[in-house]
């Protein structure tokens, strides 16, 4: 399948200091989350991999093992995310990257009650505010109120994807792009 | 009503009380597996793809799962044991899902619940008809349906609120919790005022066994009974996708109130199923079966053509008074219909799962035909097109579905 083509989302499209412990895992393609959880389960395996077996060849390199302090990072699937205004907004059900394994925009199940009425929508990974999820177990903070995202479509694997920016506008992550604002 | 009375006197009030809070109860338990599936196992951080897994397994089990379900409980000489045995694995199955949210617990979980369900619904129908036998059973039916329909909403406000207080997990705890007194009110039904072949729909005096050799083979030559199968699901076809569709309406009008009114439009028919259904139930045996068919369908029509063109939100929590009366006659008129048409046969049950199916596949498609229909012509051809089934359901009822009450006679049938 190609991949998605990835649209110019804003001049802001740069990592805040934050995040910079899930996008520096490399290891993106499955997703931030997993990363993230690799990296906090890592110090049980450091162990295992310290007596290697006597078969195993000799020609991979030794993986590099990056510690994070637990507190440091956490995972973010089926949090709740709270809207500028402090109402429930959903929960973080997906994550969606690019080719170059950058988090573009999350997917949470908006609206609805007890998933009736619900709709999956994408937010722009900018609008959202990870500090206090991370360091207090606080909600996932969003850029945005429910109004400004009632309108936006649901998001449908294969569909173009329209993500809602934190200015409450949608942009579309789909028209072919030519310049992409890697660094 | 006193024709069988000479044989057998009615069932104790203890049995009576015993079955109603066993609906009551029963309610509350199932009501833990609906919504709170999703969203317990998102919150344990389970992928979209690994929870649509779960639910379509279980909502096939469900299904495949009737017509053997009916006829376990036909095969079945104590429907209680059978009852009791099915929530007991019902609490189990929430255990599971409570201490062990992993892909194959829950699948095997999920997979537990389905199968336990299936034995469920016709066994508390053979319990009342066991109870109460033939003459009275459209009053019990009746009653059955006001004591679901409480335990149910009762149910979502109380996990609503542990949900909401505590965790997603806490409402697989209190589901484990309501199993016992579910089995405590089972236990309080007197297994002497259960007639075993009045449950079955047997006639309870016959020495010989009839046709009790062959099963589908004699509901499948039933013609009021496949029509009455064929009127259900188109009537399911109609009315499940309706609510969904006109939640994902409010929510794209109104984002900041769509939870309260969608939780309004739920709670709206729970309500008038609560006040309406001994109604019918008493109805159903003065005026007959087929005029209460004809509201129930012609209820849902006249919600859909609404629905299609209704724009206001808290006008649309008022049409859904018309889905509570729908509701209401249906929950007591399936079984009794089915009552209607097989007793003599033994089979009562195999045929409450024959219909139990046309119910779920209706509803299945339903789901998947509004919302092609919502994305591609928009809401209002997805409503009409709703609407057109129901009418289609209404003209059956009108032109082929036979009167089935029972002439006065019923007893020496």
């Amino acid at each position: 399948m190609k991949p998605l083509p990835i649209a110019v989302i804003s001049a802001f499209a740069f990592p805040r200091s934050d995040k910079e412990g899930f996008v520096g895992a490399k290891r993106s393609d499955i997703g931030v989350i997993l990363a993230a959880i690799l990296l906090v389960t890592l110090p049980q395996v450091v162990p295992a991999t310290d007596n290697p077996k006597p078969e195993s060849p000799p020609a991979a390199a030794e993986p590099s093992v990056t510690v994070i302090d637990g507190a440091a990072v956490r995972g973010i699937l089926g949090r709740t995310v709270q809207g500028a205004d402090g109402k429930d907004m959903g929960r973080i059900v997906d994550i969606m990257v690019d080719p170059a394994g950058q988090a573009r925009a999350a997917i949470i199940d908006f609206g609805g009650f007890l998933g009736v009425g619900s709709r999956k929508i994408a937010v722009s990974w900018n609008a959202l505010h990870f500090a206090g999820a991370v360091k207090n177990r606080d909600d996932i903070k969003l850029e945005a109120t429910r109004d400004q995202l009632k309108t936006a479509p649901e998001y449908r694997e294969g569909n173009p994807v329209v993500v809602i920016g934190s200015t409450g506008a949608l942009e579309p992550l789909d028209f072919p792009p030519a310049t992409t604002p890697e660094k | 009503m006193a024709a069988d009375a000479p044989q057998r006197r009615g069932p104790s009030v203890r049995s009576t009380r015993g079955l109603d809070w066993f609906v009551f109860f029963l309610a509350d338990v199932q009501t833990g597996f609906g919504p709170f599936v999703a969203v317990y196992l998102t919150t344990e951080k389970w992928t979209q793809v690994e929870i649509g897994l779960i639910l379509s397994v279980s909502g096939l089990t469900s299904l495949l799962g009737q017509v053997p379900g009916g006829a376990l409980v036909d095969w079945a000489r104590s429907e209680r044991l059978v009852a009791g045995l099915a929530v007991a694995m019902i609490g189990v199955s929430a255990l599971a899902y409570a201490v062990w949210p992993i892909f194959p617990v829950v699948l095997c979980a999920a997979l537990l619940h389905a199968v336990s369900s299936c034995v469920l619904g016709p066994a508390i129908a053979a319990i009342s008809l066991g109870l109460v036998g033939r003459s009275v059973i459209s009053q019990r039916l009746g009653r059955n349906a006001r004591f679901a329909s409480i335990g149910a909403g009762v149910a979502a406000a109380v996990m609503g609120t542990f949900g909401y207080l505590l965790s997603s997990r806490a409402v697989f705890l209190v589901t484990v919790a309501l199993a016992i007194p579910t089995v405590l009110a089972l236990a309080c039904i007197r297994a002497d005022d259960i007639n075993p072949d009045r449950a079955h729909g047997a006639i309870p005096r016959t020495d010989d066994k009839g046709p009790s050799t062959t099963s589908i083979a004699v509901l499948a030559r039933n013609r009021p009974l496949l029509e009455f199968a064929l009127v259900v699901m188109l009537f399911q076809f109609a009315n499940a996708a309706m609510l969904p569709l006109v939640g994902s309406f409010m929510t794209t009008q109104s984002a900041t109130w769509a939870p309260a009114l969608i939780a309004t439009c739920m709670i709206v028919p729970q309500i008038v199923v609560a006040a309406m259904s001994p109604w019918v139930g008493r109805r159903a045996q003065s005026w007959g079966r087929r005029p209460l068919l004809l509201i129930a369908m012609g209820a849902l029509v006249f919600r859909g053509m609404l629905f299609a063109f209704v724009r206001d939100p808290y006008l649309l929590v008022i049409i859904q008074v018309l889905d509570g009366m729908s509701a209401a006659v249906l929950s007591v008129l399936i079984p009794l219909v089915v009552v209607d048409v097989t007793y003599g046969s033994g089979h009562f049950n195999l045929a409450q799962g024959f219909v139990g199916t046309a119910t779920g596949l209706g509803a299945s498609v339903s789901m998947v035909f509004a919302g092609y229909l919502s994305d591609r012509f928009g809401n209002e051809i997805a409503f009409l097109s709703l609407t057109a089934s129901a009418a289609t359901a209404f003209a059956v009822v009108l032109l082929m579905m036979p009167e089935t009450r029972p002439q006065t006679t019923h007893a020496q049938e």
